[in-house]
Order: C-alpha cells, then sequence, then structure tokens
C-alpha cells in the first residue's frame, strides 16, 4: 500500500470514528421528531384586538376615575376596536378646559374629539402595534412558564417570525394532550368580586330580582351550581360589582392543598400591598359573599367567615388535577389576550413507537435486499459498494447526530431512499468499468477512467436531488423538514463514499500486485 | 452477472407512439382530476379535524357515525385505520368554515361520553397521563411514604411512568388485570390501582386539526416549492447542458408529475404535506435519471462530431440503459419494502414514489431525449433561418 492510499484510508477512518463517536450512544444522539416521540404540535393566535380592548377600556376608567377625583363627573362610554378609541359621556356643564387638561395627565397621546354630549379618545397612531405586539411578548412569556412549571423536556415556544402574532409551540413527549391543551390557552384571569345579587339558576329570575335592568358597575357572571354530594348540577347566574377587590396579578404564591375533608383546593397568598386591600375588604363585609371568578366564570362564591389577612384559599369543585393546574396558572400569571388554536397535531406515544418500529424494518429490509442483488450482480466488487454503503449509513446517522437534526418519520422514508439511491453511483462506476474493460484496458486503467467519466455524471446526478431537497426545507414544516434534511446529508455522504471511499477499496484490493488480470465485477 | 447485454434499441423511433400515450394518459387523467372526484385532498390543505383512536374492541361504526354526526361538524369521514384486529378507527371532519379553534377537544369529549360513561370518576388509564396519575398517587399515597407531596410525587413517580410505559407499548390497556404484567409497581399501588383506576373504551393514537388560515398557507407553499423546485431544475440543466435539454428535462418532469398525480387521485389516496414531499423527491429523482442519459449524449457529442443527434441519443440510452435498469431497480426495491412494512402513515408516501420511479424511468427514456431533440430541432432551423436572412 502506497503513502497516497494511506492518506485516503486514514481520512475514512477519521471521518467514519467521527461519526461513530458523534454517534454513541444512539438512543440519545438521535433526537426523534414529534411524529416519532409522540407529543403536540401547535399553532396558536393571540387575539390581540382583546388587548387593544382592554388597554381602551383601561384608559377610559382611568380618565373617568381620574376626572371624578379633580371634581368632573363623567360616565364610561363605548370602545371601538376597530377605529382604535373610546368615548366617555361629557354632561353639558363640564369645564371642558378642564377636561383636556386631566386627558392630558392620564390618557396622554391619545386625540381628544369633542363631539355634542360624547368625546371620543383615539389611540395614539403607534400605541396600536406596541400593544398588540407586547400582548404577543407577555402571552409567549406566560405560556413559556407554565410549561416550564409542567415540567416538559426540550419545548419549543416561540413566535413565528417577527412580527407576527402567531406563536409555535412543540411538547415532545407529552402523554395527556388535553390536558397541557387547557393549561396553555386558558387564559386564567382570576378576579375576587363582590356579589351583589344571586344566585339564581336562570338570567331571566336574576334580571327580574334586580328590577330588570343590570346597573352600569355591575355585570352578570354564570356558575357551577354544585348538588350535595359536589356534583355539578347546573348553571347559576351572580350579579357582581365590575371592580375587583383583588385580581390573579396580586397574587404572590398559589399552590394546591387539601381542605379538612380531603377535597383538593388551593391555597394563595397575596402581595404585602393586596394583602392590606384584601384584609380591608374581607374585614368590612363578613357574612357577605365574595365570588371568585376564573376567566368570566364563578368557580366558588364562599360567604365571608372572617378577616382574611394576605393568605387564603380557593375552594371549588376541583378534581387533584384541576387544583394543580390552577395554581400552576396563577403562578405562571394570567395572558393578557385569548388564543385560538389555528394548527394542531398530537402524535400519541405508541403511534409513534409503531412507525420507529416499522420504518426500522423497511429499512433493514431494504438494506439487506439492496445489499445481495449487488453482491450477486456486481460480485467483489458489489461487496465493495456495500461496505460504502454500510459506510454511507453510518455517516448520514453521524452527521445527523452531530447536527442535531431532528430523525421524523418521513425522515425514515429519507434514509431508505438514501439506501436506494446511494447505490446508484457505484452503479454508475461500475458499468462505466465494465464498458472500459470491454473495448481492451487493463484493470487499472479501467478503474481510473471509470471513476474519472462517471464523476462528473454522478455530480449533475446528485446536485438535482440536492436542488429539490433545498426547496423541500425551504418550504417543509416538521416532518417534511426533517426528511429534507436527511435527505440532503444522505446526497452528500453516498458521493463521498461511493467516489471515494469504492476508489480506496480498489486501491486497496490492488496494492502490491505487479499485473491485474482480472477485476471481479 | 448482466442483465442487459449490449444493446441496440432504435428508442427514439418509437417516440411518436409513446409520445402520443403518454399525452392520452395525462389528459385522461387531467380530465379524472377536473370532472371526477379529483384529488382526496388532506386537512393540511383544506382544513380539518383528524383523529385516530384505539379502541379495545371494535367499536360499531354505525354507532360511532351516529354520534358524531351529533356534533354538527361538515361531512364527518369514519374509517378503519391500519390491521383490522388492531381496533383502530380514524375520524375525519371538516371544521366549519372560516372558524379557527380547538375541534379536537369536542370529539374526544363526545367519545368519552359515549364509550366511557361507565367508568364514572374512576382514573382512566387509557387517557390520563403520567403527570396526573402521579399527582393522584402522590395524593392518595398507597405506600404509605408520608412527608410532603414533593417527596410522595418523587417517590412515585418511576411507577407512573411505568404504566405509561406499558401503553405506549400495548396502545392501550384491555383490561386492570395488565397491571399484573408491571413490574415496577409495588403491591399496594398495583392493588390501589385496581382498585380505584378504570381502563376506558379508547386510547388517543394522534389527532391533527388545520384552521382555513393555515391550510391556506400550506397550500400556497406546496405549490411554490414544486414550481420552484421544476424551475430551480430547468436553469442547473440549461447551465450544465443547453436550453433544448433542460426543455426536454422539465416536460420529462412535468409529465411524471402529472401521471403520479392521477394516479393518486384514481386510488383517492390522500393528498398531505407528506405527499408533497414525496413528489419533491420524485422530482428530483426524474431529473437524476434524465441527467445521467444527457451526460452521456453530451460526452458522445464530444467524441463523434457530426453525427447525427438522433442516432447518438440512442446510443446514449442504449449505453446507460443497464445503469438505468439496475439503479431504479436497487431503488424500486427499497421503495417497495418501505411501501409494504412502513404502515399505514407511510404507505401514501412510497406509493407516490413507487409510482413515480416507474413512469420517470420510462420518460426518461422516452420523454425527455425526444422532446429535447425536437427542441433541438426547432433552434438549428431558426438558426439556419437567421443565417439565410442574413445572407440576403
Amino acid at each position: 500500500v502506497d503513502k497516497k492510499t494511506l492518506w485516503r484510508i486514514a481520512l475514512i477512518v477519521v471521518v467514519v470514528g467521527l461519526s461513530l463517536w458523534s454517534l454513541y450512544p444512539p438512543k440519545e444522539k438521535i433526537h426523534y421528531g414529534l411524529d416519532l416521540s409522540g407529543g403536540i404540535h401547535l399553532v396558536l393566535q393571540v387575539q390581540t384586538d382583546d388587548a387593544i380592548k382592554a388597554e381602551l377600556d383601561d384608559s377610559a376608567q382611568r380618565l373617568v376615575s381620574r376626572a371624578r377625583d379633580e371634581g368632573v363627573e363623567l360616565t364610561q362610554g363605548v370602545s371601538n376596536i376597530k377605529e382604535l378609541s373610546f368615548t366617555v359621556n361629557v354632561p353639558a356643564a363640564t369645564d371642558t378646559v378642564k377636561l383636556r387638561e386631566i386627558a392630558d395627565n392620564w390618557v396622554p397621546g391619545y386625540t381628544a374629539q369633542p363631539g355634542a354630549g360624547v368625546w371620543t379618545f383615539e389611540l395614539p397612531p403607534n400605541m396600536d402595534r406596541t400593544v398588540r405586539d407586547m400582548a404577543v411578548r407577555s402571552s409567549l412569556e406566560t405560556i413559556w412558564n407554565r410549561v416550564d412549571q409542567f415540567g416538559v423536556a426540550e419545548p419549543v415556544i416561540q413566535r413565528q417570525g417577527m412580527d407576527s402574532d402567531r406563536i409555535l409551540v412543540q411538547l415532545p413527549g407529552v402523554d395527556d394532550p388535553a390536558r397541557v391543551k387547557d393549561l396553555i390557552s386558558s387564559t386564567a384571569f382570576l378576579e375576587f368580586q363582590e356579589v351583589v345579587g344571586g344566585p339564581l339558576p336562570d338570567r331571566q329570575s336574576l334580571l327580574t330580582a334586580i328590577g330588570g335592568s343590570v346597573p352600569s358597575d355591575s355585570e352578570i357572571v354564570p356558575g357551577d351550581r354544585e348538588g350535595i354530594d359536589g356534583a355539578v348540577i347546573g348553571t347559576d347566574f351572580y350579579l357582581l360589582k365590575k371592580a375587583a377587590i383583588i385580581s390573579g396579578q396580586e397574587l404572590r404564591s398559589a399552590r394546591r392543598s387539601q381542605d379538612q375533608y380531603g377535597q383538593p383546593v388551593v391555597n394563595f397568598a397575596t402581595q404585602p400591598h393586596a394583602a392590606d386591600k384584601f384584609g380591608q375588604y374581607t374585614g368590612s363585609h363578613i357574612g357577605t359573599r365574595m365570588a371568585i371568578v376564573l376567566d368570566h366564570r364563578v368557580i366558588s362564591a364562599p360567604v365571608i367567615e372572617s378577616r382574611i389577612p394576605g393568605e387564603g384559599r380557593i375552594t371549588g369543585n376541583f378534581t387533584i388535577e384541576e387544583a394543580e393546574d390552577l395554581a400552576l396558572k396563577l403562578r405562571a400569571g394570567a395572558l393578557p389576550a385569548t388564543i385560538t388554536y389555528l394548527e394542531e397535531r398530537t402524535v400519541g406515544p405508541s403511534l409513534g413507537r409503531d412507525s420507529v418500529v416499522r420504518g426500522v424494518r423497511a429499512a433493514v429490509a431494504g438494506l439487506l435486499v439492496v445489499m445481495l442483488f449487488m453482491l450477486v450482480y456486481y460480485k467483489m466488487s458489489g461487496l465493495n459498494a456495500n461496505v460504502a454503503l454500510i459506510l454511507n449509513i453510518v455517516i448520514l446517522l453521524g452527521a445527523m447526530a452531530y447536527f442535531g437534526a431532528t430523525l421524523t418519520l418521513p425522515g425514515i422514508a429519507g434514509v431508505i431512499l438514501t439506501i436506494g439511491m446511494a447505490v446508484d453511483a457505484n452503479v454508475l462506476i461500475f458499468e462505466r468499468i465494465r464498458e472500459e474493460l470491454q473495448v481492451g484496458k487493463t484493470v487499472r486503467a479501467a478503474i481510473d477512467t471509470g471513476f474519472a467519466r462517471a464523476f462528473g455524471t454522478i455530480l449533475d446526478a446528485n446536485l438535482t436531488t440536492l436542488i429539490a431537497a433545498l426547496f423541500l426545507f425551504n418550504f417543509g414544516t416538521g416532518p417534511v423538514k426533517g426528511f429534507a434534511v436527511t435527505l440532503s446529508i444522505g446526497i452528500l455522504a453516498s458521493v463521498f463514499t461511493a467516489v471515494f471511499v469504492s476508489r480506496t477499496l480498489y486501491m486497496i484490493a490492488l496494492a502490491g500486485r505487479e499485473r491485474v488480470e482480472s477485476l471481479s465485477i | 452477472m448482466r442483465i442487459i447485454g449490449d444493446t441496440n434499441f432504435p428508442f427514439l423511433s418509437y417516440r411518436r407512439i409513446a409520445i402520443t400515450i403518454s399525452i392520452l394518459v395525462i389528459v385522461a387523467g387531467l380530465a379524472y382530476e377536473f370532472l371526477g372526484h379529483g384529488l382526496n385532498l388532506g386537512i393540511d390543505f383544506v382544513g380539518g379535524t383528524q383523529i385516530t383512536v384505539k379502541f379495545r374492541e371494535q367499536p360499531d361504526l354505525a354507532d360511532l357515525r351516529a354520534a358524531i354526526a351529533g356534533l354538527d361538524l361538515g361531512s364527518p369521514l369514519i374509517q378503519r385505520f391500519d390491521e383490522p384486529e388492531k381496533h383502530e378507527i380514524m375520524i375525519r371532519v371538516e371544521n366549519p368554515s372560516g372558524v379557527e379553534g380547538d375541534f379536537t377537544t369536542p370529539i374526544l369529549e363526545l367519545l368519552h361520553a359515549k364509550f366511557n360513561s361507565a367508568i364514572g370518576n374512576r382514573f382512566d388509564l387509557n387517557t390520563k397521563g403520567s403527570l396526573a396519575l402521579v399527582d393522584m398517587l402522590a395524593a392518595a399515597d398507597p405506600d404509605g411514604v408520608g412527608g410532603d407531596m414533593e417527596g410522595r410525587s418523587a417517590y412515585y413517580e418511576p411507577m407512573a411512568e411505568a404504566v405509561l410505559d406499558f401503553r405506549k407499548q400495548q396502545g392501550i390497556f384491555t383490561s386492570l388485570d395488565q397491571l399484573d404484567a408491571i413490574t415496577g409497581l409495588s403491591d399496594p399501588v398495583r392493588a390501589y390501582l385496581q382498585k380505584t383506576a378504570a381502563v376506558g373504551d379508547f386510547a388517543l393514537l394522534g389527532a391533527d386539526s388545520v384552521g382555513p388560515a393555515v391550510g391556506k398557507d400550506l397550500q400556497r407553499k406546496a405549490q411554490l416549492a414544486i414550481i420552484f423546485s421544476i424551475l430551480g431544475m430547468l436553469v442547473y440543466i440549461w447551465i450544465r447542458f443547453q436550453l433544448p435539454y433542460g426543455i426536454g428535462a422539465v416536460v420529462a418532469l412535468f409529465h411524471d408529475v402529472l401521471i403520479t398525480l392521477t394516479a393518486l387521485a384514481v386510488t383517492q389516496r390522500e393528498f398531505n404535506l407528506p405527499t408533497v414531499a414525496a413528489l419533491l423527491t420524485l422530482v428530483g429523482y426524474s431529473v437524476n435519471d434524465t441527467v445521467v442519459v444527457f451526460d452521456r449524449v453530451r460526452e458522445n457529442l464530444r467524441l463523434q462530431r457530426g453525427e447525427d443527434l438522433e442516432k447518438v441519443m440512442d446510443a446514449s440510452i442504449n449505453q446507460t440503459l443497464s445503469r438505468t435498469i439496475i439503479t431504479s431497480g436497487t431503488t424500486l426495491l427499497v421503495v417497495i419494502s418501505l411501501f409494504i412494512f412502513g404502515g399505514d402513515v407511510i404507505n401514501t408516501f412510497a406509493f407516490v414514489l413507487l409510482v413515480g420511479i416507474i413512469v420517470g424511468t420510462y420518460s426518461s427514456v422516452f420523454i425527455a431525449s425526444p422532446v429535447a431533440l425536437a427542441m433541438n430541432g426547432l433552434l438549428v432551423k431558426r438558426r439556419e433561418r437567421r443565417r439565410a436572412a442574413g445572407k440576403r
């Protein structure tokens, strides 16, 4: 074996060695895609209109209450999300100069348009985007917090594009998709509110009881009615004060616990400033009901028995899971806007496992048949090609492990396809060598020209497939992207093994022989 | 060993027949696609919800159909999935038009209400996850570990994982007795589960739900990917060879894609994202095959200047014929293996490649070269006409 061959052998050993090293141990190094590991893929849309509405409502409320402090009586009008404005009703005798001054101070940036009895305030032009952007960002953070506490390994939670209101969530290995979905998308907006009427079994009788119309500072909120055994037997309607006593944002901690009957509850502690507020309120309202409202639904409305300082407990008809999840959501914070599902893909763990087993079976069967064929058709040269093929697969898997590429179900198909197409390069070379032998060239010359002539063709042929794989990668999502990656790496690896490795194997086989009479091909 | 020796088929002289047959097949296919059922577009592109569940026992499909119809989601499709003895059912519904949202949960809730009413409040081993199981065991504490919740959760976690691993392998618990087969459970825990848990009638294998916005997005992306990759091929071959060859290869490509689409329409197999991936792979493969022939034509033209192009092409096709057949053969072998062993999920993917490789091999011999020849003829004629005009 001459020096040149030794160098080639060294290079091959290094490449294969690196591949094996980055591949070992395979169970840890090859990352399965969602479709193989099981898990959940969600594309969520943040309804940023909610955030705009909240911003408008907040501003209107602030304006009205500050104006009242300064002796100007206004009432809140309506918020218009499309026109990005809110209105306040301004009585005829109002000091308009003073109102403008108050508006400049407390809703800065808004342009005020005075009208007959109604003033319209328009959102500052650049605020629209800022508010929406903030809503998406803080949704992202809240979802991160929730998933983080839920303990999912290697989650992907990211915004789809810089300015988009879509969020991509990928959680591998989740075995209870329904629970995770609820955990991610529920707003978890918690408020403690004063009960001023009800509960009554339907909206109409509640309306009649309070004299036919809902006062402007109150709202009707439904809630579950529980039977004696705790099961839900219907819906109750409550009349609640709109202004919350405290809200979920003012909680410091929340933990699942049990009450004296073993029923799951959520214990909470408020932040210091909210503790005073809460203590004062509960101290002065002993004997009245206080509603605990989650996402605009009353979960329970206990009677206040004593002054509640900074700590308390939320009771409701919870299962253990529900109490656990509620505590988790309260810790992680509320979402600033509702979320809708645009896309959901759930793969149960058993389906993914089944796919892996079948994919591997198909790969092994395909590999064996192809190797057998090559051996029969090209004899010793076929063996050469088979060695190259095995190394090709090792390098392919090693490269995937090295780059952290994920193996998906179509990706497995890509590996299998690579097996079929990898021998193509060898076939091109061998057919060419046979032709050269036929026209009477010596074995060495035939091998040389065979490789040289076939190389251009191999390059052209593989580049076209690479182009297709590139476009596939560009447009593809999830599993399809995985396929494109596998195919691309497979093509590159096959050029290396079929051209370089095979050639070196011939060099080794022919080394040290003065005259080579025949080639087993 | 040799399959094909030195052949000398006059392939190009069959070009009129071959092209006529291909045109007939494509026209019939297009007619079928537009007038008949058309392509069976999956939810990836039209939006909708598709749920696969595994049942303990074969459920009554008519019953299931009646239950789903009550949901008022457009045209439900319910069919068996995979091998019948696996009791796997696929439910596919259209989402209400223009509405985004979670359509998986209502279907699962409906199935739960219909099949699992006997369970009541008991813990369902077939739908609940490991975290819920940890919570439940930690609260009940059958082993009497004591201490705080966190400590107990850590203690019961491996047992919960063992239970879920079993479900992962089997797909579904068919009875509570199967708990006996799980090693790693303490006896009190096993007894506790046998007493308080239940096995529901079904387990979720997979769910896909695509809203209209994403569906439209995916459709557009798929079209762009196919168009751009074909354009990419045209440009590459144009640069590496000449325009007539580029056109020949691209015409062969369209030919392959159209016939494969026809096969998809006739078999009414679902057209989804993996199908597009398979089509793009086919694009790469088909050009690959054609390029090998063109490469040989180019080489032979250099060796034998002035030789008639048709003769050179025929010779080149013959010279590369054994390679064409062997490569198609080995690729077909693995694709067949994929088709047989790959399972339902990958079956259509393999089908596209199966049809595509056969058609692609045919077209690289009978379509690509004749079209390149004709295009070259046109080019030569135009050049001569120009030259003639210039002389005058």
